[in-house]
């Protein structure tokens, strides 16, 4: 299993087109029946929330701290402060979009605390990812500077990201990582759209620079 | 550069970038991951009762003392229980009590034909007064009797407010 994503937003996907992920439209009665009776302190129902979005919460973390321990922390609090602060859920956006915020408002502070001191604690790539055709050509496409394996590569990769501020690191985890529509992304980030864009736009060529070795 | 090459190079990024999409936590992590959260919460609640009784101890010191006291000292323990029941039957006995001698009294107090200075308590009917007593409060006048009826019998047919004085030999 694929932790970062759910499988309709795998490789199939094109991250310009994703969002699979529900919207304040599109949030089955079902969810909102289940905040109603966690509000009231259905620890069942919250339950069945936290599996929902545990994935996606969890990954958002890890791909920001780039620290397996960190994230795991950090995306259960997320869900204990949510619980705490259910009765002030006012239903304005979707579940889903309020937790995402309170994980990032949290992830944010954390890597504020710990800047320059944190120490990657990846996870292990799955087996799915040696025969993902992008990276295949991108390991197998071999030059004297590139020729790399797909551990190193997720290295390199992991500390270029580190390398970027936290609003640009998330821009591209939500976007381009997970997936997310820049609409999505706005509400998460609190910020407007073109932010989000121009966010997107200046983190892209940053990794661009940090990884040319590593680019055609 | 122009735009072409930074959307193919974008495209080559985007691609790399996928990668992280293959990172995974340890097998069956996500298994547990929502009963750890929900223990963290039903830890959480469980501390905040004791940190409400931990602070109650903290702030009363000597109400730890008495708990410790009465934990260690089964006597002790006996004992206090004993004299809590003792409080409380005699509590509702004289509450009883109460309130029937206040249904008594109440009509039997005429406070508006005494005259200023004077003070009844006309209480003939109540087990624990034996005889109306009126104290005058008077510099001018002399305290000069106290009737005060032996009985306690007698006082039971007495059930109206008389006025009285007392009087104190060689006061005058």
């Amino acid at each position: 299993m694929v932790m970062t994503e759910p499988a309709s937003r795998k490789a199939s996907k094109p991250p310009d087109e994703p969002a699979d992920a529900p919207s304040e439209a599109t949030a089955p009665v079902e969810e909102m029946d289940l905040v109603r009776r966690a509000r009231k302190g259905d620890l069942t129902a919250y339950d069945e929330l936290v599996r929902r979005y545990q994935e996606r919460i969890y990954a958002t973390v890890y791909h920001m701290t780039a620290n397996h321990e960190d994230a795991n922390d950090l995306a259960q609090e997320a869900f204990i402060k949510a619980f705490q602060a259910l009765k002030s859920f006012k239903g304005g956006s979707s579940f889903y979009t309020w937790v995402y915020r309170i994980a990032v408002n949290k992830t944010i502070n954390f890597l504020k605390q710990r800047r320059n001191k944190g120490q990657m604690s990846l996870d292990d790539l799955d087996f799915n990812a040696e025969h993902d055709p992008d990276l295949v050509a991108l390991i197998s496409d071999k030059t004297p500077r590139r020729e790399v394996g797909l551990a190193e590569l997720q290295e390199k990769l992991n500390a270029a990201m580190q390398k970027l501020s936290e609003p640009h690191r998330l821009a591209v985890t939500l976007h381009d990582v997970q997936g997310l529509s820049h609409e999505e992304i706005a509400k998460i980030m609190d910020c407007n759209v073109g932010t989000v864009r121009s966010r997107l736009f200046y983190a892209r060529q940053q990794l661009q620079a940090y990884l040319s070795d590593y680019l055609k | 550069m122009s735009m072409s090459e930074d959307t193919e190079n974008f495209e080559q990024l985007r691609r790399l970038l996928a990668l992280k999409r293959h990172e995974q936590p340890p097998p069956g992590y996500f298994n547990n991951f929502s009963r750890q959260v929900i223990l963290r919460i039903r830890a959480g609640e469980k501390g905040e009762d004791a940190a409400i009784f931990g602070r109650i101890s903290w702030e009363a010191p000597w109400l730890q003392r008495i708990w410790a006291a009465l934990e260690t000292k089964p006597i002790l323990a006996g004992a206090f229980g004993v004299a809590l029941c003792s409080l409380f039957i005699a509590g509702v006995v004289f509450s009883d009590k109460g309130d029937v001698a206040s249904g008594a009294l109440a009509p039997s107090m005429d406070t508006a034909s005494m005259p200023i200075g004077q003070v009844s308590l006309a209480a003939a009917d109540h087990p624990f007064l034996a005889k109306p007593v009126v104290l005058q409060s008077s510099s001018t006048s002399p305290i000069d009797t106290a009737k005060i009826d032996e009985s306690l019998l007698g006082a039971l047919g007495k059930l109206r407010a008389e006025p009285g004085s007392l009087s104190f030999p060689g006061a005058n």
